[in-house]
């Protein structure tokens, strides 16, 4: 279908249709491939006008881009054929926040800051701490299982998402899990939506677990010798300390937030007073016994700035890796060595991270080569943010494995038309 | 696209040769006699016997015993412990058992990473056991963890009275060896989260056997905590009782468990192993696990305790010893078997519920339970909403399994009627499919049928659990007994 027929289609069935800025064309095209070709953004409002848009694009094969916010995290979308935008965003509504049961139901456009804002009125929250934070919704987040350091005490968000609604790529509206905290009936699509990139289906609505925010909430930077940093890394996950964060940081994160290092251990405790005291007592005399330096921090500032550093800045590479846990210092040397102004953020327990690289200073070969130290180990890397050629040239998911069959084989029973972020993952 | 064959179209004789062959003679399992430790599993009201047991010891073996059976176009049933409660390890007619009773090995203990790798019939307090020396512990324990298998918590997705703080089985699953129903080994996940591509490990757990069989496990393990108390509370009413749990929650505080029982419950347990723990005339009690720093559960345990005050309780006794510990939770561990002392049969049901709702759906369970004249006892994990109304009843009394399933049948409407679930540990299995359209659309359930095409093209893997075919529940709701007709009961 030609571009005017296909814009005109839409506005038939929903009022939420834009010819897109061409700042927002700017914003979305980060996500595409040079040759694809979009007709129109569409908004629906409502879970009806959302199934009637899908299943109208299902009807004329028109393929489609979910596209929230800033966040262009995954391959590139490539149209075989004119495509549209579906943005979520205006389906932005508070279904339930059931606060004894600590639980909450919403719809997937909703912003990941409003609805925490919301629940924070209750003293809970949802315990995600995401990329993009002040702009991605809450969609876009369970897409690209987009959190960061609350890992390691509430794992990721796969573990707190309880119940999910989706528009399957014939327009068809189904959900799995519940709104209960258990809930074994029927299989785990929750699970499989996550991390999936949108290929599977367009959420629409989502029920997650909620945390009661803590009485006290205190973070600590240690640094000093990568050995002892190491031994101290070592320590704390055997100990009794219950950090809610821990990660291990470069040289290159802890310069721009004004310490001369060249690895840290920043360290995030939260719970009631005396038990965060406590810990970070006990910390101090880890930390000292090895002629470490510690510094207690005031508020998350510092979280803050290096969420900034990594996705507020200029256009660069940034990656996901995972390392074995007992191998993590020794990689983010072997990383940071070669570029020392590299963020590398290695989450201690998971052994999951974030690097990034500003793009005039890695090559392909650099990446590749940082994967194959990486993958050799147990680990993968693969690829958030690079520039559409960068893109273009590298399989950015470095998917390893033998599973390959059966992945290919869900994307083709659940959208056998490929309509739904085509090549984006598979 | 059924293509199971008829049974008198099978010639097993090729096909006991192929496993012999495989397995060894030992592993095969074929007389009559032998087979039957295996027609049921914890769902004993069914039993079916298997065309034959198979018993292998590896991946490899279990790779090509799959590869025969999809050649023959053979249904396979896997089975752990054969512990479940839902059916899921019940035979069906014509089937091949595979049993990972000789799959018991510990494959990797990484304490440097806390990760244990197991093959799948290991025991799951043997990973415990196999860490404890070294303070950690694996957090997910089902009161049958003495004697499940992983494998069999992986397939159902099981919980324990530890879930309230440290999540079920999913939450502590890295990776997977999975054998595909065509006999194809995949590896899924690893020993890091959030591997590149789709969570198949996030999938396959809680799929009942439906999916493949799965031959390693990579299991995260926990630090054991510093400090436990555990409050025993009780009440003179449920409301009081339930507003306590809910006020614990929102005062910030989550206990590792929370479990209630009911007067019933207690006496039961009382007239079997005479704790003198639990007060004979509560109406209800709260048993309360509080664990991490010793300063966070001090504190906690004052503030739990007064809580509880508030609420009414009558008394509350404290444990910190592990001795005085375990003899408070011995009898909630009890609970299930001494309710085989009050009465010939008992029948459990698990369901969830919003933990607000605790008090209206104890008061209508108690009605439904009037209404059909049962008797049934509560003793559950509060804290999660999750329910287990335990059915007495008389097997040997005609219609009273029919009646009781009925019964079951409507206390898992109220849970859905309420918000709740049909299952929050025990699995769907054969015993629930029929109730799967009172959660589940058409459309829904059909979605979850793709996840199933896609794994087992043959409907080999466990085939009729799980999800509903019109031909055995047809339209609505049905206990087990109308689509487990063909099934002998006892
Ligand atoms: C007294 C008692 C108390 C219990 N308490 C709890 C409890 O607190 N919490 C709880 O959640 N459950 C509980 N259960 C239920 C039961 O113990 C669990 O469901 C347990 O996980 C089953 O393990 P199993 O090894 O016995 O599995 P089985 O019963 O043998 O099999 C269960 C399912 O797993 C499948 N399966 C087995 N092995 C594999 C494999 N390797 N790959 C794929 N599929 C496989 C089978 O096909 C079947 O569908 C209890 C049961 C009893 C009898």
């Amino acid at each position: 279908m030609e571009a005017t027929e296909i814009h005109q289609a839409f506005i038939e069935i929903l009022e939420g249709v834009v010819l897109p800025s061409s700042a927002q064309l700017d914003q979305i095209k980060k996500s595409l491939t040079p040759n694809s070709e979009l007709a129109c953004v569409i908004y629906p409002r409502t879970q009806t006008e959302l199934n009637q848009a899908i299943a109208l694009a299902s009807k004329h094969q028109i393929p489609i881009l979910t596209s929230d916010s800033d966040l262009n995290w995954g391959g590139l979308v490539d149209f075989p054929t004119m495509g549209i935008g579906v943005n979520s965003s205006h389906l932005n509504q508070l279904i339930d926040h059931a606060v004894g049961d600590l639980t909450v139901t919403c719809e997937a456009g909703i912003k990941f800051k409003d609805l925490q804002n919301i629940l924070a009125k209750s003293g809970q929250f949802l315990a995600i701490d995401p990329a993009y934070a002040e702009t991605a919704t809450i969609g876009e987040i369970v897409n690209t299982a987009n959190t960061n350091s609350f890992r390691q005490r509430y794992g990721g968000i796969r573990d707190m998402l309880l119940g999910i609604s989706f528009v399957r790529a014939d327009g068809e509206l189904v959900k799995a899990g519940g709104r209960v905290v258990k809930n074994v009936a029927g299989y785990d699509l929750m699970k499989l939506m996550t991390g999936a990139y949108g290929t599977l289906g367009i959420i629409s609505q989502v029920t997650f677990r909620l945390y009661p925010l803590p009485q006290s909430d205190r973070t600590v930077i240690i640094t000093g010798k990568a050995d002892a940093i190491n031994v101290a890394r070592a320590k704390i996950l055997t100990s009794t300390l219950t950090p809610w964060s821990m990660d291990i940081i470069s040289q290159g994160i802890l310069i721009k937030l004004g310490i001369n290092a060249e690895i840290g251990l920043i360290i995030r405790f939260g719970g009631l007073n005396q038990g965060v005291d406590e810990q970070i007592s006990r910390l101090a005399a880890i930390a000292q016994a090895l002629n470490l330096e510690i510094k207690a921090l005031t508020g998350n500032k510092t979280w803050q700035d290096m969420q900034n550093l990594f996705w507020q800045s200029d256009p660069a590479i940034i990656c996901k890796i995972g390392t074995l846990p007992n191998l993590a210092v020794t990689n983010l040397l072997k990383i940071s060595s070669k570029t020392p102004s590299v963020a590398l953020q290695i989450h201690a327990s998971s052994g999951l991270g974030i690097l990034k690289y500003e793009s005039s200073n890695i090559s392909i070969a650099d990446i590749q080569q940082i994967r194959n130290l990486l993958v050799s180990t147990g680990g993968f890397l693969t690829v958030l943010e690079a520039p559409i050629n960068f893109k273009q040239q590298f399989d950015i998911w470095g998917y390893a494995g033998n599973a390959t069959g059966i992945m290919s084989a869900l994307k083709q029973k659940f959208d056998p038309q490929n309509i739904l972020n085509p090549h984006r993952f598979i | 696209m059924l293509t199971i064959p008829k049974p008198q179209t099978i010639n097993w004789q090729p096909i006991i040769k192929e496993f012999e062959a495989i397995l060894g003679k030992n592993n095969v399992v074929r007389t009559r006699e032998d087979l039957v430790a295996y027609e049921c599993d914890g769902l004993t009201s069914y039993k079916q016997q298997p065309a034959l047991v198979v018993l292998p010891r590896s991946t490899q073996e279990v790779s090509q015993v799959l590869k025969v059976c999809d050649r023959y176009s053979i249904p396979f049933v896997a089975r752990g412990a054969g512990t479940g409660l839902s059916g899921g390890a019940l035979p069906i007619a014509n089937c091949v058992l595979i049993v990972t009773a000789l799959m018991k090995q510990i494959l990797e203990v990484d304490l440097e990473n806390q990760r244990v790798i197991v093959q799948p019939g290991v025991i799951n307090n043997w990973v415990t056991q196999a860490v404890s020396g070294a303070g950690f512990y694996y957090a997910p324990d089902p009161s049958s963890q003495i004697i499940c298998s992983i494998g069999g918590n992986i397939a159902e997705n099981s919980g324990g009275v530890h879930c309230l703080k440290y999540g079920v089985t999913t939450n502590h699953v890295l990776g997977l060896k999975v054998v595909l129903p065509n006999g194809e080994i995949i590896d899924v996940g690893g020993k890091i989260p959030e591997m590149p591509g789709y969570d198949l490990t996030g999938l396959f757990v809680g799929s009942e056997g439906t999916l493949g069989i799965t031959t390693e496990i990579t299991l995260k393990i926990l630090k054991t905590p510093e400090a436990v108390h555990v409050l025993l509370a009780d009440f003179e009413s449920v409301d009081a009782a339930a507003s306590t749990v809910s006020d614990i929650i929102s005062a910030g505080i989550i206990p590792a468990g929370m479990e209630m029982m009911d007067n019933m419950s207690i006496n039961a347990v009382e007239d079997t192993i005479a704790s003198g723990c639990y007060p004979r005339d509560a109406v209800v009690i709260l048993l309360i696990e509080l664990d991490g720093l010793e300063v966070d559960v001090e504190e906690c345990s004052r503030q739990v305790e007064a809580i509880a005050r508030n609420n009414g309780a009558r008394d509350i006794t404290t444990a910190i010893a592990p001795e005085h510990r375990l003899k408070l939770w011995k009898g909630r561990k009890a609970a299930f078997a001494a309710m085989g002392k009050l009465s010939p049969d008992y029948y459990v049901q698990d369901g969830v519920i919003p933990r607000t709702k605790l008090p209206l759906v104890l008061a209508e369970i108690e009605e439904l339970g009037n209404k059909y004249g049962y008797k049934v006892a509560n003793v559950f994990h509060a804290g999660d909403g999750n329910l287990h109304p335990l059915i007495l009843y008389d097997n040997s009394q005609k219609g009273a399994l029919e009646q009781v399933e009925l019964l079951g049948g409507e206390i898992l409407k109220l849970c859905v009627r309420v918000g709740g679930s049909i299952s929050g540990e025990h699995g769907i299995g054969a015993d629930k499919k029929c109730y799967m359209p009172e959660m589940f659309t058409d459309a829904d359930l059909e979605t979850m049928q793709w996840v199933r095409e896609v794994f087992d093209q043959k409907n080999l893997a466990n085939p009729g659990k799980v999800l509903p075919s019109p031909r055995t529940c047809g339209e609505g709701a049905k206990p087990s007994h109308h689509q487990l007709l063909e099934i002998p009961r006892f």
